[in-house]
Order: C-alpha cells, then sequence, then structure tokens
C-alpha cells in the first residue's frame, strides 16, 4: 500500500496515512496472529492447569482464552470474507482466492474460518465424549484430534496470511515487517508441534533415549525447514526457533508465579504454583545448521535433504545429550531451568532423576547398539521430514493470495 | 427438593447394572452430621471418571456452610480440599455440590456441615463405577454428520483453491494446467480425507468396544436348589474366574484380573441373599452360611413354586459392593422336614397392602404415610407406621442391627435396592471408610476390626418406637412393590406395598 500513496508535501501526514493504510491492509493479519498466539498460549496454560489443579469446566481460564482465538480467527477472517466478496475493492479481490466460485477471500483467512468451525464442532462432540466415555480419559481421542485440527488450522492461516501478504510485499520495509510476522507465526505453530510431542520428547530424562531423536527427527524437520525456505529472513530457522524457546521460556517464568493447588483426588505430589512446561528444546543449534545448508542453492533438494536430516539429528544429539545431563542436576531445579517440577497425581520416585525410554538389551540393559541401530531410523526419519519440508517450504515460497 | 433426576434422565442413557443395586444408581444416606439431621443424595456420572453431583439437605436451622470432598477408599495420596455446595435458589436447606470422581472402585464422599448449631461430618460411601452407554442421539448424530460434510467440503474446496490461484499473482487467472493440478490436488484431499475419515470411525468404534469392556459387571455367579437330606438348599456361587484366583497374584497379572479384597460381614452377614417371585407374588430374605467365600448355601424356606429373580448382595473390605444377579426355577416342595436356616432368614408369600395398611400377625398393621404422588426422580415418603393390635405405635427391636429393613423392586427386575432407614448404602461399606488406617495394607486386618465394630454396635443398637423412614427416590417411573421388614421381639414382620411411580413433569 505504501508504494501506491502520491507524494504529498506534509510528510508527517503522509506517514499518518501510510500508516493508516497499512493497518487497513494488516489488520486481520494481526487479528488472526493474536488468535493464533491465544490458542498456544490456551494451550499451554491449559496443560499447567491440569497437570496442576486437575479439575476445570468449559469455562476455565486456558479455555477462554482459546475460546477467544477461536472467535478472533473466526469473525475477522468472516469479515474480510464477507468484506471481499460483496464490498471488496478490486486489490483486495485480485489478492484472493475463490470458494465454491462465488466467495472471496486471502488464503488464509479461508484456513482460519474452517479452523474456527472445527473447533466449534468439537464442544458438543467433546462434551458427548465425556458423558458417553468419562472426563478425559485419554488426551488423545476423536473430538480431542477434531479441536487440535481446528487449532492448528487457525495458526497456519495466521501463517498463510502473513506469507501472501510477504510474498505480495514490494517494499524491502514491508517485506521486512511481515516476514518478521511470519516467522512469529511459524514459531508459534513450532510451540505447538512441541507440545503435541511433549510426552516424547521435552522432558530432560527423554534425551538420551532414540525415542527423542526420531520423534523430533520425524515432526521439527518438515515444519523448521518449511518455514525457514519459505521466510524472507536471513537466518530464518534460527529466529524461528528463538521465538519459539522465547515462548516457551515465557510461560515457565509466567506460570510459576501463580499460585496453585490440586482439587482431585489423590494428591501424591502437593504443588504449590501452575507447574510450567519443561524448559523448551535447543532448537536454535540445528536451526543453524538448517540456515547454512539453505544457503546452499546449488544442491539439489533430495541430496539437500539428506544433508539437513544428518545434520538436524547430529546437532540435536550432540546438544541435548548433555543438556540433559545439566537439566537433571540439581543446578536447573530453580525458577529460570523450572527443571523437576512434576504433576499433582505423580508419585514421587527415583523415575524423576533417571532416564526413560532407554535403548535396552533383552537383559534391559542399555545397548550402543540398540541406541545406534534406532539412531539410524531418526536418521532416515530426519531426512524424509527434511524432503517434505524443501517441497512445502517451496511452494509456500509461492503464495501470493 | 432433590430433583437432579430431571438432568440424569435428559441424557439418552440405558441404566445397567450399578454395583450394589440394580438400576438403582444414587446413593443416599440420611442421619446426623454432629448436631444436623441431613440427607445426602449422591449422583454419579455413570463413567470414569465423572463429575457426581452431591445434595445435601439439612433439615431446621439452616446450616452456614456445607462441604463435599471426594477420596478413593485406598489412596495412598492425599485428598483435595473440601468443595463447597452451594444453597440451590429457591429451595431453603438444599445444597448442591460437584466432585470429581477420578478412580472407580470404592470412594467416599464427606460431607461437612457447620453453623450456628456447631458443625459435623459424614462419611457417605459411593461406588463409583461406568455403568451408562449413551447413545448418539438423532439430533447429535446428524448435527455432526452436517458439520462433517460441511468441513469436508470445506477442506477440499479450500485445498482447490490454494493450488488453483494460491500462487497466482494478484488479478492474474489460472491456466489450464493449473486448474487441472488444482482438480488432482482436490481428488487427492477427498480420498485422503475420506481414508482419515474412515480411520476415524473405526478408532471411535474401537473406543467405544473398549469403554464396554470396562463397564461394570457383578461377579460371574449362579444359583441352584439341592435336596440336602430333608429339606433343600438354594446354593448361590460366585464362579467368577477372578474371585476364584483372587489369591493368585500370578494368574491375576497374567488375566489382568483386579485384585479383589475378602468380603465383609455387613449386618452380621457375609451375603444377604433375596428372592422374589417373577409376579413378586412371594419374597424371602435369606442369610447363607460359606466356609469359603465362594458358595453360599442357604436353607430354601417353604416358598411357593414359581420362577425367582435371585439378588445377592456382599460387601467387600474395601467397601465396594455387589448385587449378583440370577434367576431360579423352585419347583413345589415335596413336604418334608421344616426349614431350619439361619435365625434373621424371613419370608413372605402374604397379601399386599390395601390402601397402604398392611395388616401383620397378631393384629399387628403397618401403615404407609404417603403424602405427595410417587414421582419418579424426586424423594419418595417411604414412612411407615407400625401398630401394635390396640393401635398404639409397636415398639420394634433392631432387626440385625437395623430399626428395619426394605427392599425395592421393579414388576420388570430392572430395578432393585436394599434400603435401611439410614440409606441405600452398606453399613459395613461405611465404616470401612471411617476406621481405615495407613497399616490396613494387609488383606483382613481391617476386616477383623470391623467385624468386631459392627458387632459392637449391632448390640449397642436400641429399640425404635413405631415409625420407620427410608430415604430413596424411586429411579424412574412403574410399578414397584416394596417389602418393609421389622421385628417384634423375636418375631420378624414383613409387610408388601405397591407403588405407582409417575414421570417427572418436564422442569422449566
Amino acid at each position: 500500500m505504501a508504494a501506491t500513496i502520491p507524494v504529498l508535501p506534509d510528510t508527517s501526514r503522509a506517514d499518518r496515512i501510510d500508516r493508516a493504510g497499512v493497518f487497513a491492509a494488516e489488520w486481520p493479519i494481526y487479528a488472526v496472529l493474536l488468535a493464533s498466539a491465544s490458542i498456544v498460549v490456551g494451550l499451554i496454560w491449559d496443560i499447567s492447569w491440569h497437570r496442576t489443579i486437575g479439575r476445570d469446566t468449559f469455562w476455565s481460564p486456558p479455555h477462554v482464552i482459546e475460546q477467544i482465538g477461536a472467535i478472533v480467527a473466526g469473525l475477522s477472517c468472516g469479515y474480510v470474507a464477507l468484506k471481499t466478496t460483496f464490498a471488496g475493492s478490486a486489490e483486495e479481490r485480485a489478492r484472493s482466492v475463490h470458494f465454491w466460485k462465488y466467495f472471496q477471500a486471502p488464503l488464509g483467512a479461508w484456513v482460519c474460518i474452517w479452523g474456527t468451525i472445527m473447533m466449534v464442532t468439537s464442544a458438543p462432540f467433546d462434551n458427548w465424549w465425556h458423558n458417553a466415555y468419562g472426563l478425559d480419559v485419554k488426551i488423545i481421542s476423536p473430538p480431542h484430534l477434531v479441536l487440535a485440527s481446528g487449532m492448528i488450522a487457525i495458526q497456519l492461516g495466521a501463517m498463510f496470511m502473513a506469507l501472501g501478504a510477504q510474498n505480495r510485499a514490494v517494499s524491502e520495509a514491508d517485506r521486512k515487517r511481515l516476514a518478521i510476522l511470519f516467522c512469529i507465526a511459524a514459531a508459534v505453530i513450532i510451540e505447538m508441534v512441541t507440545v503435541m510431542i511433549t510426552e516424547d520428547a521435552s522432558f530432560a530424562n527423554t534425551m538420551h533415549g532414540s525415542r527423542f531423536y526420531r520423534v523430533t527427527g520425524l515432526m521439527i524437520p518438515v515444519f523448521l525447514v518449511a518455514f525457514a525456505r519459505a521466510s524472507r529472513l536471513t537466518w530464518a530457522a534460527t529466529r524461528i526457533a528463538i521465538v519459539y524457546m522465547l515462548i516457551t521460556m515465557s510461560a515457565i517464568w509466567i506460570l510459576q508465579l501463580f499460585p496453585a493447588s490440586a482439587k482431585l483426588a489423590p494428591i501424591y505430589n502437593p504443588v504449590t504454583h501452575l507447574i510450567p512446561p519443561a524448559f523448551p528444546l535447543l532448537l536454535f543449534a540445528p536451526a543453524v545448521a538448517i540456515d547454512l545448508l539453505l544457503k546452499k542453492k546449488s544442491i539439489n533438494d533430495w541430496v539437500l535433504a539428506i544433508l539437513i536430516g544428518v545434520a538436524f539429528v547430529a546437532v540435536m544429539l550432540a546438544v541435548h545429550w548433555f543438556w540433559a545431563d545439566f537439566m537433571m542436576s540439581p543446578a536447573a531445579r530453580n525458577f529460570f531451568f523450572g527443571a523437576d517440577q512434576w504433576d499433582y497425581s505423580s508419585r514421587p520416585g527415583p523415575w524423576r532423576y533417571q532416564y526413560w525410554n532407554l535403548d535396552t538389551d533383552q537383559l534391559g540393559n542399555w545397548s550402543a547398539i540398540e541406541f545406534a541401530k534406532k539412531m539410524s531410523i531418526a536418521l532416515g526419519l530426519a531426512v524424509f521430514s527434511s524432503r517434505l519440508g524443501l517441497a512445502w517450504g517451496k511452494s509456500m515460497s509461492q503464495i501470493k493470495r | 427438593m432433590i430433583r437432579s433426576f430431571v438432568t440424569t434422565s435428559g441424557l439418552a442413557c440405558l441404566y445397567l447394572l450399578a454395583s450394589a443395586h440394580v438400576g438403582s444408581p444414587d446413593t443416599w444416606f440420611e442421619g446426623q452430621a454432629g448436631p444436623y439431621h441431613v440427607t445426602v443424595q449422591i449422583e454419579t456420572a455413570g463413567v470414569v471418571p465423572g463429575v457426581a453431583k452431591v445434595f445435601v439437605r439439612a433439615d431446621g436451622e439452616q446450616p452456614d456452610r456445607v462441604t463435599v470432598q471426594a477420596n478413593k477408599f485406598d489412596a495412598t495420596g492425599g485428598a483435595p480440599p473440601p468443595e463447597p455446595a452451594m444453597p440451590v435458589e429457591g429451595d431453603p436447606g438444599l445444597f448442591q455440590g460437584r466432585l470429581w470422581m477420578m478412580s472407580g472402585g470404592s470412594n467416599s464422599v464427606t460431607v461437612n456441615v457447620s453453623g450456628k448449631k456447631g458443625s459435623g461430618k459424614v462419611v457417605v460411601p459411593v461406588v463409583v463405577v461406568a455403568y451408562t452407554r449413551l447413545k448418539l442421539d438423532k439430533p447429535m448424530g446428524a448435527g455432526l454428520a452436517a458439520m462433517g460434510i460441511f468441513l469436508f467440503a470445506g477442506l477440499v474446496t479450500i485445498v482447490g483453491a490454494a493450488v488453483r490461484e494460491g500462487s497466482l499473482a494478484p488479478g492474474e487467472t489460472p491456466g489450464t494446467s493449473t486448474r487441472n493440478r488444482a482438480r488432482n490436488a482436490m481428488v487427492l484431499t477427498s480420498v485422503i480425507a475420506a481414508v482419515l475419515l474412515i480411520g476415524g470411525w473405526k478408532w471411535w468404534n474401537r473406543e467405544d468396544r473398549a469403554y464396554e469392556a470396562t463397564m461394570y459387571r457383578p461377579f460371574a455367579s449362579s444359583a441352584t436348589i439341592v435336596t440336602e437330606g430333608d429339606h433343600r438348599v438354594i446354593r448361590v456361587a460366585i464362579d467368577d474366574s477372578v474371585w476364584k484366583h483372587r489369591w493368585d497374584t500370578t494368574w491375576l497379572q497374567r488375566n489382568r484380573g483386579n485384585s479383589w479384597s475378602p468380603l465383609l460381614e455387613d449386618h452380621g452377614k457375609l451375603m444377604h441373599l433375596f428372592l422374589v417371585r417373577e409376579d413378586l407374588g412371594a419374597f424371602a430374605h435369606l442369610h447363607p452360611a460359606t466356609t469359603d467365600t465362594v458358595a453360599f448355601p442357604a436353607t430354601l424356606p417353604p416358598l411357593p413354586a414359581g420362577k425367582y429373580r435371585v439378588f445377592a448382595d456382599i460387601v467387600h473390605e474395601s467397601g465396594f459392593t455387589h448385587t449378583l444377579v440370577n434367576s431360579i426355577q423352585i419347583p413345589a416342595s415335596a413336604g418334608g422336614g421344616a426349614a431350619v436356616g439361619d435365625p434373621d432368614d424371613s419370608w413372605f408369600a402374604g397379601p399386599v397392602a390395601s390402601n397402604g395398611r398392611a395388616v401383620l400377625d397378631s393384629g399387628v398393621t403397618m401403615e404407609w404415610q404417603s403424602g405427595s404422588p410417587l414421582v419418579a426422580g424426586r424423594p419418595a415418603n417411604l414412612n411407615f407406621l407400625v401398630r401394635n393390635a390396640d393401635g398404639a405405635p409397636a415398639t420394634l427391636t433392631p432387626y440385625m442391627g437395623m430399626a428395619a429393613h426394605a427392599v425395592v423392586q421393579r414388576d420388570d427386575g430392572s430395578v432393585f435396592v436394599h434400603l435401611h432407614p439410614n440409606g441405600t448404602f452398606s453399613m459395613a461399606s461405611q465404616m470401612a471408610l471411617e476406621m481405615r488406617q495407613p497399616g490396613d495394607t494387609i488383606r483382613g486386618t481391617l476386616g477383623k476390626r470391623l467385624t468386631i465394630a459392627e458387632m459392637a454396635a449391632m448390640k449397642t443398637a436400641g429399640p425404635t418406637t413405631g415409625v420407620v423412614m427410608f430415604p430413596y427416590a424411586f429411579p424412574k417411573p412403574g410399578k414397584y412393590r416394596i417389602w418393609v421388614q421389622v421385628r417384634r421381639g423375636e418375631k420378624i414382620h414383613t409387610a408388601a406395598f405397591d407403588a405407582d411411580v409417575k414421570q417427572a413433569a418436564p422442569s422449566g
């Protein structure tokens, strides 16, 4: 929009008009980014709530934050779709895609609307599920998957909104600003992915087992590589990883400030404040490797995928193997690192300071051979994930609507 | 008014066996919480974990504060802080609280009442099991299907739009090849989404079957009649492999069986066995003796021939209660020797009370002092007045430690419950939950102490005069029969009453 503003003698007025024009064009991006962030904040808070207090309602504060995210995304994108379809300018229509031939809106807006409807659908379904089979007997249930799909769709939609704007931007200033928004949207998705793999790959106790590397190798590169390739920023993967880490660390520091206690029996571990998530994965390290490798424009994508996959697993292993030792030590049991904090329903025991999911032989002893065998699977998964990420990133870098 | 059933009946659910009792899942308690006389109704969710509703009614002066607290019988962890029960608007004296019951099995709800008169508490045993099968009703199913179709179509459309137009510069129109790619992407997305939906459907069915497998079922049992010498014996046997292997930890681990605690005496008996002829015309309350807690033989009284429903109440040391259900054909008696069974056995095949008044032996009468009409889900006035032949209220001696016993059965057998003036729960369960100590980890330790304590309590139970009351609400409309049993001196009297329970009017 800035490029279309005529040169005016009063530059301060021009700035105001410029800012107003930018706001008019970009407010939906900020709205859906807010929605995306609300959802992930609500989710982190909700998990902490369940680990600390246990009991909740449909209207518990974390749920309300998530619901606000869905409402903001649905309403803002719904408005954009209606306005573009019925009262949109030629420019707005030109940068939109068609839905059922008649309706028009940016691609990201449709994805957000779809996500909102998915989240809304999950509410009565989940309520019925609780009445039929019990309250959250399993975290992974059909209605929860519907809800998670809706959440992820809104976050992807938010990212597509920022991405389309970034790829359309003419001026360097616009591109940089929008690229930063894309970076934040991408970091929120990385946060979401790490939340989904919490059980297998968040606690330091898991970091000496190949399962940690297999799960992260499969789940992280596809997103991190794709986002880095689609971003117009330098060191994009590193920046995204750092934003992700800052989000998680902020959650650790903020949640611990709130006094809370368990409201469900039996209480094996009396808790006094909201239990924070585990310290974030040190993704900045493999992200640097990804950024360095992505600079090699001459390398074929298949070769690049192998290099990135291998580098990802190697750096993750090199960093987290020793990081785990630190996080398991008394030095990490403080406010900053938030280590050794467990659910109210956990029975305290030696498991807290032991490594889990270790690769053992038939006698139950740790086996380097077993570990090496399964780490080779981690390499394969990471290469596969990286290849998908490269392809997805390439197509995302072309999105303009 | 305690009216929670209205909300429960809104769920299209089918009640099955609900632990002790059949088709009557709510727990009722009536008694003293310190200076307050309270009635407590606990409505479990029928799923585990689930939210139980707790209703507390205090008679007389309203208390200032009522709290409720749940815990598991064998919880080695702490209990959460008590939850406040809030006054129910428009119904003075009634408080309602909600408790998350996280673990199946024997649980307790502790009710604390405090106010100007002082404070007191009661512990009410609650057996928490999954017993409901919630159907996906048509509006819900249609709504979900409609949303599913809409979301499916929306997803396919969005993918198509993304491939067709997403990468185009503003204003550019897609070419033929791009349109073809979009069409292919839509077909591929449709296939993937359909596969995911089918997978989701299968997953749902698997979860449903897994849930069904965890639903409560009483022990497998059998009932047979054998002739021993000159009299007949009814033999109830707990045939369930889990019970037969209850000491075999290896077998239990291999077969994923629950480790059941030993049985406890309730009112001095290990089993309360009820025989009810299908036409409700004959009734017996027997107490089999056992040497192995697997086979429970009882001398069969001279009941008229016919097909009988057999209900056997047992209590575990954990406080968990079962009602074993069977049926049996009792042939006509060939005569023979007099039945000599447990001294507390009783049976009845006499006429049903007329106009709420039953004439018992020796001119003694029992009147049902029913007030308002009987409505499903609402407290029933199960108040009975026993008079001597001269019309004066009779002095009732405790019958197995209680002022009275009552059995309620729906004419189709779908509801069966054994009541006492203090409620629907087992006294032994309540004592188990109140008396359990950290040292009671060895099976049977608590049971021994409880048996001694219960015998002492039964001995100290004093006589009552005339009136017996049972706190209860009929779970569903229909025709019921109630057998009320009292004791005068050494004589056990049984009276039968019919109840026609109406459907509650829609609220609101």
